[in-house]
């Protein structure tokens, strides 16, 4: 397994391009940026409509490996049937990799790739999360924490608080169906790219999330993608942890949480959020956090 | 598999894109509004610009980071991320 202790150890081969059509400063297109450098050439994308789709658009493409672009909802069992069909063509060292939205992984996606993740197939699974269903103008997904305004759930007279829903737990979900789970941020690259080789060697199913920070959406200045997505893990609001046969290791572990309203003041989707709504998503976090340190090393799921 | 061992019986007309990262070519230099400035004097080659630019934009090279302003489309992620000072932004058309 190709492991990496600090920035230096990142390889230095590119196989994604400049000229894409993906916002300035976006987050999901860094991830699979730093994705392809350990998956490599001989890789098969497999996306399902997002913001992601826009990259390969005719007649150019950014990626030097191959895309196959489908319908939103099955991502996972295009990608289970690809795998088959490569073993079949003896191309077992190939990799199958979804690089898939939260919209269409926590919501319309779901059935398939839990289907896929039951029956245990060798592909990779990446969730660029940008909590919401960011391609179509920011409208509220499962994947949506609490309190913050999307264009479905905006702020006003009668709801303040914006998304009152709670957010799935999705790594919970994923690591129920015993496979290989785990969140990553774009702040930590060599954590990330260490899990995606981990998932590369695995035989069997592996899920990653990665926390994909969206300027257009979040509503911040592009600039500051990787200070949002690093705070967002200081605070608690991503927390890094793996879940493999149901343990649970936090991978990045800190004495105390950086309070949320830093985080929260940086990005205008939370802005003009009451001072409940603040204390509220405070405790969910918190509560969040005790969970996870009470059961670390330990059998989560 | 290479291409040239699969008999591809496709249908006539689809669009099938055959150079791979033929985006580089594309130029998004009009997007920006401000443009990264290298200053190899305060760098210290710790790659952190390169690790972080979403539009590789920013290629490697053993003398630091070389700037691509075809691609680059001014987020300035790298001027923000640079612990040394070494990257600083310049207006556009200034």
């Amino acid at each position: 397994m190709q492991e990496f202790k600090s920035l230096k150890d990142i390889p230095e081969q590119d196989y994604f391009t400049g000229g894409s059509s993906a916002c300035a400063g976006c987050g999901p297109s860094l991830g699979l940026k730093l994705a392809l450098k350990v998956l490599g050439p001989e890789t098969i994308i497999i996306n399902s409509a997002g913001c992601m789709t826009l990259l390969p658009l005719y007649p150019n493409t950014p990626l030097k490996a191959s895309w196959i672009h489908n319908a939103i909802e099955n991502a996972a069992s295009t990608a289970a049937g690809a795998r088959h069909g490569l073993d079949m063509m003896g191309n077992g060292d190939m990799n199958v990799v979804v690089y898939a939205g939260d919209g269409a992984t926590y919501d319309i996606g779901f059935a398939s790739l839990s289907a896929a993740a039951a029956k245990n197939e060798r592909i990779i699974y990446i969730c660029y999360n940008n909590q919401s269903y960011g391609n179509t103008g920011f409208q509220w997904s499962t994947a949506t924490p609490y309190g913050s305004e999307t264009k479905t759930t905006p702020r006003g007279k009668e709801n303040p608080t914006g998304t009152t829903i709670v957010n799935k737990d999705m790594l919970k979900i994923m690591g129920a169906h015993r496979v290989y789970a785990a969140t990553a941020s774009l702040a930590y690259p060599v954590d990330f790219l260490n899990k995606l080789s981990r998932a590369k060697e695995r035989d069997g199913f592996s899920y990653i999330e990665l926390l994909g920070a969206c300027t257009a959406g979040w509503n911040y200045d592009p600039r500051l993608t990787i200070k949002i997505s690093k705070l967002a893990v200081r605070c608690g609001m991503w927390p890094l942890y793996e879940i493999e046969h149901g343990m649970l290791t936090l991978n990045k572990d800190f004495s105390e949480l950086k309070p949320i309203d830093e985080f929260l003041k940086m990005q205008g989707r939370y802005r003009a959020l009451p001072p409940d709504g603040v204390e509220r998503l405070q405790a969910l976090i918190n509560e969040h956090w005790a969970e996870l340190k009470e059961y670390n090393k330990q059998r989560y799921v | 598999m290479r291409e040239e061992e699969i008999p591809y019986k496709g249908i006539e007309g689809i669009p099938i894109i055959r150079e791979p990262g033929s985006a580089a070519k594309v130029n998004r230099g009009s997007w920006r509004l401000v443009r990264p400035v290298h200053h190899s004097e305060k760098c210290t080659k710790c790659k952190i610009c390169y690790i972080y630019c979403p539009d590789a934009a920013i290629n490697w090279t053993p003398d630091g980071p070389d700037i691509n302003l075809t691609s680059c489309k001014g987020c300035m992620i790298c001027a923000e991320e640079c612990p040394t000072g070494a990257m600083t932004e310049e207006k556009e058309g200034a």
